[in-house]
């Protein structure tokens, strides 16, 4: 039975409430306006068992649609109050354009690993290059303040076999992370395919232990080859590229 | 006894703006609203120590706040549209002031508009479909 006390309580604040408010309203003009809301309030506040019985939480969804009518606002305050959400509509635009130019990165990058892939395949005439590049942004050498993108880490993985033909995935990642001050290129990291006796294409394992000593100097001269093939064609520091090949060898420069 | 000094307060600008008129209509007008706005802010200290009162009763009572800020809102637009409304009007442009109470009017009634909805929507509940 206690809500039935709770509810009688609320009635009779709500009359109180009105009674004083009106009261208090400074002219006659507004009072009848005013009086109609303030019934409305009561009466809500009568039906307020039965409207819970029914619909739910109307209270919720009279504070939701209070709320939502507040951040509406009028014609001249541009939705709200001035200058947070200011601060919030240009925070939302910084958002946007970091996202759009994070998108533009990783098309570029991927475009980029393109070309170098059709690059290392016409010279080597090896199949399966696997390249992945990062491009970050970076301070424009000389002239202006400007970001401009550089290339921050080129991995070319190969492998033997051609498990993995259209193996291109150019991934610009972590656009924001601190290389800013690089200058136009860094790391390069090849890695030459895959154990040619297990047949498959182990390159995420650069420490395989598997190998054959035999590889050995093909790879390496392979992975020369590229490091030096992208060194001149892209005008990169060498210290960018990264070949893993063969499962074998691990060449870092 | 505030009383005593709001009415010392309008007396005097009262008398002044009878002189300021004949000699400069324009003064005189901005006096008025100064000293509206005085008396105003006199009174919005009261105004908030009843606000605050009616809140923390509400409060301790467990009646939903929801409807205290609507009933606070009521009092706030039609205090602000009266008090526009009337220094529009002693400045004489009658048009004016009445869109302004206009203005106080319709956003008096778009308070009334979620709550309305909330119990034409139980009302079309409870008949049968």
């Amino acid at each position: 039975m206690s809500w039935l006390g709770d509810w009688l309580r609320e009635i009779i604040l709500v009359v109180l409430l009105a009674s004083f408010v009106e009261l208090l309203l400074p002219s006659k003009s507004m009072e009848r306006y005013a009086r109609l809301v303030l019934s409305l309030l009561i009466l809500l506040t009568m039906l307020s068992p039965i409207v819970s019985l029914l619909k739910g939480d109307a209270i919720a969804e009279l504070s939701l649609a209070m709320g939502r009518q507040e951040k509406e606002g009028g014609l001249f305050t541009g939705g709200g109050s001035g200058d947070p959400s200011l601060e919030k509509i240009l925070a939302d635009g910084q958002k946007l354009a970091q996202g759009r130019q994070d998108q533009s990165l990783k098309l570029a990058a991927e475009e980029v690993a393109e070309q170098m892939r059709e690059q290392i395949i016409s010279e080597t005439g090896k199949r399966g290059v696997n390249v992945t590049v990062t491009l970050g942004m970076g301070k424009s050498g000389g002239s202006g303040n400007e970001d401009i993108p550089v290339i921050s880490a080129v991995k070319v993985s190969m492998s033997l076999t051609t498990a993995n033909p259209t193996g291109v995935s150019g991934t610009s990642s972590s656009v924001a992370a601190p290389p800013i001050a690089i200058a136009p290129i860094e790391p390069v990291e090849v890695k030459i395919g895959a154990n040619p006796e297990n047949g498959s294409a182990s390159a995420d394992e650069p420490k395989a232990v598997n190998g054959n000593v035999t590889e050995d100097n093909t790879s390496t001269n392979e992975t020369e080859s590229i490091v030096k093939l992208l060194e001149q064609k892209w005008d990169l520091d060498p210290e960018v590229i990264q070949v893993d090949g063969g499962g074998v060898n691990n060449v870092k420069l | 006894m505030e009383i005593i000094q709001v009415v010392g307060i309008g007396l005097i600008s009262t008398i002044l703006i009878l002189v300021l008129k004949e000699q400069k209509p324009m003064f005189a007008f901005l006096l008025a609203t100064a000293t509206g706005i005085l008396i105003f802010l006199f009174l919005i200290g009261k105004i908030g120590m009843i606000l605050s009162t009616l809140e923390r009763v509400a409060e301790s009572s467990g009646m939903e706040m929801i409807y205290l800020k609507t009933v606070f809102k009521i009092i706030g637009i039609s205090y602000i549209a009266e008090f526009g409304a009337q220094i529009v009007r002693d400045a004489g442009q009658e048009s004016i002031a009445s869109k302004i109470e206009l203005a106080g009017k319709v956003l008096i009634m778009v308070l009334a508009v979620p709550i309305i909805s909330i119990i034409i929507e139980t009302v079309m509940k409870l008949l049968p479909a």
